[in-house]
């Protein structure tokens, strides 16, 4: 067939890629970021006494968690508009990326605070802490310890799923990758190097956020 | 004891699936195989990549049939083949690709012939002809490009559409590039694009949507489709020039074209430059 | 607007059925695969948990739309030519093998030492002590995990639309293209998926509970 491979036209517009990876990095912080005010309020509206408030998260949960991405910025860009609620590209993408990663962030969360025993808490207010530092040193630190390794393994899936974004004319790596494919015809050799951009892209993220759980979490647990 | 049971059904349902899920591939039709015409003739059958949202060029209705012209136009170049039609539906970004990397045989695809998209495929004659246009609501007011400044502008991605407009407006404008023809027309009656760049029929489709809010602003080109095959593939190209010779000497090509197109065929240009019609 | 019929319903339902039928030869093709990647893992030779682990990590660190371009594209040039849904079953099992791989790792990991060291004692070799003594322990514990994936598989089956293969959210797309209603559409898809992806979400969250209790 005489097809020979040419990873030179991805080599002159390298510039170009390398910019909309920043973009896509853009969108997964702010997604992410999003999300995790998401969570947090989750957790809350999630462990509250009021079932009107309980009923929703937990159907907004399943609901996200049940559905496909695609499936779910389909909706918000070509649906949406229908109530009159018009999001362009990129603010799309980034609630797309804060709803969905939200709705696993509650779980992750919830599953944190929950795994702190009673126990601790009442030996804090034991000691004389008053509410607020019960709060921060015996809950939400220990929690996010427990919960670090799932938080930021999702956020590095939400930033691959940026690449689903692609779909509705976001302006990402996956989308610049079709430009240069249409303007050169070379898919494998421009989807191949991006393939590799992403996985440095995951692979600095895991080292960032490993350094700085040794920087957080340094201290012995027992 | 109920342990064990499990786990032996489990592991032996899985073997089971497993097997089946190998066999599959096989008890499907022959792969696609997409080689030259003799290895087609012998296998029976041609595989032509075809658009599956475009209508009504290439479009998958309701029942699941692949539609259209080029749908038509194929299924006569099989039968004059004497061979099966396989069509594979195809996003506007893959058509290419997919021919030059040997997915399909040959492209019936609602192909724009361009000089650029000339030095990848090689085209047939000309089979139909596309006007390419501006699209937005009636209400604005747009003559040609420079009206065009700040705003947002849909087309499908690697479109000859997104080629005009691109080199069009450079950068006073913001383009927006969707997979498809159905993306960017859902794109503008969800008023997520002002305008979009379209091909004829996007006038019919805008107009059952919501009749009378839009309308065609200024033409961009008019392009002319043509089969595509591989560069160099002489028995690919001579055999569909043949063919496409045939049906407009006896008519055929005229009553596809009105049931589709309804509007009589247009005079194709006897050539055009830096496209040739055949294999030099 | 055209109604959504009969017609379009059905066509949905074609589209499902090629969302099922990859996720099923996925997630059996990668489940095969994926138990030798796992073995690979847990391996002590330094050439087969090195190159199992670097599968693992390109796999986990691409995102699974440019693993179906890049299998899609580059079989192609392998000279291979084959039908585009055996391409995207290919991507979507070589994808599953290297989640499943990781997650059994860690079922693997999580059978007590104990286990080997017995095994070992009463004179089995490799095989099995694998097949009769480590393996069922792992699968068992690693079942939610499991379930859980398959659960991302057939949502995951979506992005096939984005090479083109008609599966359900692209017949999602066509019909709300012909029938200009996309709220209805697209809620009518999501609902389909939901109707597939809960129930497994609520198998695997049972068993999690059951195995908890367990170990209590």
């Amino acid at each position: 067939m005489g097809y020979v491979l040419d990873f030179s036209v991805v080599y002159q517009r390298l510039p170009e890629l390398l910019l909309a990876a920043l973009s896509t990095v853009g969108l997964a912080v702010a997604g992410m970021s999003l999300a995790t005010l998401i969570g947090i309020l989750g957790v809350l509206t999630r462990t509250s006494k009021s079932r009107i408030l309980r009923i929703p998260t937990i159907a907004f949960v399943e609901v996200i968690r049940n559905t496909p991405f695609l499936v779910q910025i389909f909706f918000i860009f070509f649906a949406l508009p229908q109530f009159g609620i018009r999001l362009n590209p990129t603010a799309t993408a980034i609630i797309a990326l804060a709803v969905n990663g939200g709705a696993y962030a509650i779980e992750i969360i919830r599953g944190g605070v929950e795994s702190i025993g009673k126990g601790q808490i009442e030996a804090g207010f034991a000691l004389g802490l008053h509410k607020g530092q019960v709060f921060r040193h015996i809950v939400l630190k220990p929690a996010f310890r427990a919960i670090y390794p799932s938080l930021t393994s999702q956020f590095i899936m939400l930033t691959l799923t940026t690449s689903v974004c692609t779909s509705i004319a976001a302006y990402e790596l996956t989308s610049v990758a079709q430009r240069i494919e249409s303007d050169t015809f070379r898919s494998f050799e421009v989807y191949f190097s991006i393939t590799l951009i992403y996985l440095a892209i995951s692979g600095l993220m895991m080292t960032l956020f490993s350094a700085i759980s040794r920087l957080l979490f340094s201290y012995p647990v027992r | 004891m109920i342990n064990k049971l499990r786990h032996a059904l489990h592991r032996r349902s899985v073997f089971i699936a497993a097997a089946g899920a190998m066999l599959l591939p096989l008890v499907s039709a022959l792969p696609a195989h997409a080689g030259t015409l003799e290895q087609a003739k012998a296998a029976g059958k041609v595989v032509i990549g075809i658009q599956g949202d475009n209508a009504p060029w290439g479009f998958v209705n309701s029942s699941g049939v692949q539609d259209g012209l080029d749908a038509d136009i194929g299924r006569a170049f099989a039968k004059e083949l004497g061979v099966e039609v396989e069509f594979v539906p195809l996003a506007v970004a893959n058509r290419i690709p997919s021919l030059v990397t040997g997915k399909v045989d040959v492209l019936f695809a609602t192909m724009g012939m361009t000089a650029e998209r000339a030095k990848s495929i090689q085209y047939s004659k000309p089979y139909a002809g596309n006007v390419l246009s501006v699209y937005g609501p009636k209400t604005t007011k747009i003559a040609d490009y420079k009206d065009l400044a700040g705003l947002t502008i849909g087309v499908p991605k690697s479109s000859a559409m997104d080629t005009s407009i691109t080199a069009g407006v450079g950068d006073k404008a913001t383009i927006l590039r969707f997979d498809d023809d159905a993306a960017t027309i859902q794109a503008l009656l969800a008023g997520q694009v002002q305008v979009v760049g379209g091909n004829q029929f996007y006038g019919d489709r805008l107009d059952a949507a919501s009749a009378g809010t839009y309308d065609t602003k200024f033409d961009l080109k008019t392009l002319y489709n043509g089969a595509g095959t591989r560069l160099g593939e002489k028995d690919w190209n001579e055999a569909i020039n043949a063919f496409l010779d045939k049906i407009m000497a006896n008519g055929e090509h005229a009553k596809i074209y009105a049931k589709w197109m309804k509007r009589e065929v247009p005079k194709f240009p006897e050539s055009m430059p830096d496209i040739p019609y055949t294999v030099m | 607007m055209a109604n959504i019929g009969v017609n379009e319903l059905l066509f949905l339902l074609q589209g499902l059925k090629w969302t099922i039928a990859l996720a099923a030869i996925g997630f059996v093709g990668g489940g095969i695969f994926g138990l030798g990647v796992a073995l690979m893992r847990v391996s002590t030779h330094a050439v087969l948990w090195r190159s199992g682990a670097a599968y693992i990590a390109v796999f986990q660190g691409t995102p699974l739309l440019m693993q179906l371009f890049v299998v899609y594209y580059g079989i192609g040039l392998l000279g291979v030519n084959v039908d585009a849904w055996i391409a995207v079953a290919i991507a979507f099992t070589l994808h599953t093998s290297a989640f499943l791989g990781e997650i059994w790792r860690g079922g693997i990991q999580s059978v007590p030492k104990g286990q080997t060291e017995a095994g070992k004692a009463l004179g089995l070799h490799y095989v099995s002590r694998m097949k009769d003594v480590i393996l069922p322990q792992a699968l068992k514990i690693s079942l939610p995990a499991t379930i859980g994936f398959l659960v991302q598989l057939v949502k995951g089956t979506s992005l096939a639309a984005i090479v083109g293969f008609v599966e359900l959210s692209r017949a999602g797309q066509i019909v709300s293209n012909q029938t200009f209603r996309p709220l209805m559409v697209f809620a009518i898809i999501g609902a389909i998926y939901f109707a597939l992806c809960w129930p497994l979400s609520l198998w695997g969250a049972s068993m999690e509970r059951r195995l908890a209790k367990a170990a209590r």
